[in-house]
């Protein structure tokens, strides 16, 4: 039972650290590192679920691999996007997109 | 018992591939050259820069040494003689081998220089370039052999190596495999004609003599492995096992040395041009390749 | 048992202070390698969890992802050296109620609801076998939808990075 327990709460206060990434910062590559520590955290429930409670059924493992694969695309998305608006405005700043044109 | 031969048989490795590369680069065989550098390196002066980032100054070099010998873990020297025979062992190979990376980063961006920080973000296009490249004719190696493991690797050539079996995946790895290890003509990090050693230029004393000993082990590694995923490990006729493994690895690393000189400096640009343009879809090809000889032959 | 629970526990909490650093350094190069050693964390974890395939798979795909991150944070952001001292965070008592209420919200989930019984594991071995036979049995339409996302992701990636032809962006070659 421990060892359950002692992965929910991990995982549980890594969700937290990266929420509060992900709103307290302004600039977008750490707004998204906040979501890459959030995904960590779930990473690290979903795996503690499969292993305790369900080791037969590897739609968890399957599941795990999914949410890696949506990490990366992500963050290589967000990057393109980035990069579009680093050449468009000069800066990733959250602070300043405020309008939908340009 | 095992673990102590092993790392025994490693040093001895890089010893090897350390007078391999003297010879390589100067001309001249000089067997007692490596104890008579690090001896030198490390009674000189260890000069620290002037405001560096102290935390990845320091971490570098144990990271580059660390990863390279949890990468040579994994790999059999012999049927009973292995460190850690872990069930997904080709794919850990890759993972030590990526904190190589991290490790050439961090010695990049720490000691706060310009030719520094010029090598390791070249090692990083560099790493853009053969990170595929390396993946790739392991996933092949793995569909022979059903397994990740390893020895299962190694038991799976003993009708053909996957040298004869998969030539297009032993290239492609081949290439990726120097580039892994920065060697000439991928020397891109530490450029010795141009960027005054590159990422290894702000080290001195015994940190450098640790960060070149890592060196010699990460090719002593890539060779070991191109051993065991290609040429068949332990397995040949008349020589024990142990023999037959050092030949291999020591001719792969032999062969890698001496392709460098005489081959110019790849290029960023063109290194990643030729490996997405020409390396991805030969790796592909030999998936392919492999799947269709497995399940129609 | 007591073993997985201290390396559980210590890989846990380096999990969580290298996340907690992420936040709190000033200097970008080290903010993007305490992501990296966070995930290294993370993936360790896993292989405590004697889920080998995936924490080998977690350790190999954060080191490179993340040293890549670090690239574009040095190209991206206005102080990748750390040394002005500038404060780069807003609503800062939202963020932090929003953080405890998360955190607060996930620990009384976990600590109420009675799990059930503690399972066995199989071998890494078989495990390894056993996922292969999953991802190309059952889920094998999953496994392609995310293969079609990777190759869409890729695509409309280059083609926002690539830029506008012209004197200001384009593929030169």
């Amino acid at each position: 039972m421990a060892p359950l327990y002692v992965a929910l709460l991990v995982g549980a206060v890594l969700f937290g650290v990266g929420l509060y990434g992900a709103l307290s910062q302004t600039n977008l590559v750490m707004i998204m590192m906040g979501v890459e520590v959030m995904l960590g955290g779930a990473m690290v429930n979903l795996v503690a679920f499969w292993r305790f409670l369900h080791p037969e059924t590897y739609s968890g493992q399957m599941f795990v691999l999914i949410v890696m694969t949506v990490m990366a695309l992500e963050m290589a998305v967000g990057f393109g996007v980035g990069t579009g608006r680093f050449r468009a405005k000069g800066s990733v700043e959250m602070e300043e997109a405020r309008d939908l044109k340009g | 018992m095992s673990a102590l031969l092993a790392i025994v048989a490693l040093l001895a490795g890089a010893y090897f591939v350390a007078v391999l590369e003297g010879w390589a680069s100067t001309g001249r065989f000089r067997p007692a050259g490596p104890v008579l550098a690090g001896l030198s390196l490390l009674g000189r002066e260890s000069v620290v820069p002037r405001r560096p980032d102290r935390i990845f100054f320091e971490v570098a070099p144990p990271l580059l040494l660390a990863s390279a010998v949890l990468a040579a873990a994994v790999l059999p020297l012999a049927p009973g003689l292995i460190v850690a025979d872990l069930a997904t062992g080709a794919l850990f190979v890759n993972a030590a081998l990526a904190y190589v990376m991290v490790a050439l980063l961090m010695a990049g961006w720490g000691p706060d220089g310009a030719y520094a920080m010029v090598g390791g973000f070249r090692f990083l296009g560099q790493l853009v370039a053969y990170s595929m490249l390396i993946v790739m004719p392991v996933t092949a190696v793995a569909m022979r052999a059903e397994s990740l493991t390893t020895t299962e690797v190694v038991a799976s050539q003993a009708p053909l190596p996957n040298a004869l079996y998969q030539p297009v995946g032993f290239a492609v790895f081949l290439v990726a495999a120097m580039a892994v290890c920065f060697l000439p003509p991928f020397d891109l990090p530490t450029a010795p004609g141009e960027l005054a050693g590159g990422v290894m230029a702000e080290y001195t004393g015994w940190r450098l003599a640790m960060m070149r000993l890592a060196r010699a082990v990460l090719v002593v590694t890539l060779a070991s492995s191109i051993a065991v995923f290609y040429l068949g490990g332990w397995l040949g006729p008349l020589l024990p096992p142990w023999a037959w493994t050092a030949a291999k690895t020591l001719a792969v690393a032999a062969a890698m040395l001496f392709v460098g000189r005489y081959v110019p400096r790849v290029r960023e640009a063109d290194l990643l041009a030729w490996c997405w343009k020409i390396g991805i879809p030969l790796a592909l090809f030999n998936i392919f390749f492999v799947g269709v000889l497995l399940l129609v032959v | 048992m007591l073993l997985q629970t201290v390396f559980l526990a210590f890989f846990g909490l380096a999990a969580i202070w290298f996340a907690v650093v992420v936040f709190r350094t000033s200097s970008m190069v080290r903010s993007a390698l305490a992501l990296l050693f966070s995930q290294a964390a993370i993936g360790t974890m896993f292989l405590a969890m004697q889920t080998e395939f995936l924490g080998v798979l977690q350790i190999m795909m954060m080191a490179t992802e993340m040293a890549i991150m670090a690239i574009f944070m040095v190209m991206y952001m206005m102080d990748p050296g750390g040394l002005s001292g500038m404060d780069m965070t807003h609503q800062k008592r939202v963020s932090i109620a929003a953080g405890v209420l998360g955190t607060a919200v996930a620990v009384g989930t976990a600590l109420l609801v009675d799990w059930g019984p503690i399972a066995g594991v199989p071998r890494p071995g078989a495990q390894v076998h056993d996922l292969g036979i999953e991802l190309m049995e059952r889920s094998m339409l999953i496994f392609e939808t995310a293969g079609v996302t990777i190759l869409t992701a890729m695509v409309a990636t280059t083609a926002i990075a690539i830029g506008p032809r012209g004197p200001r962006g384009g593929v030169d070659d």
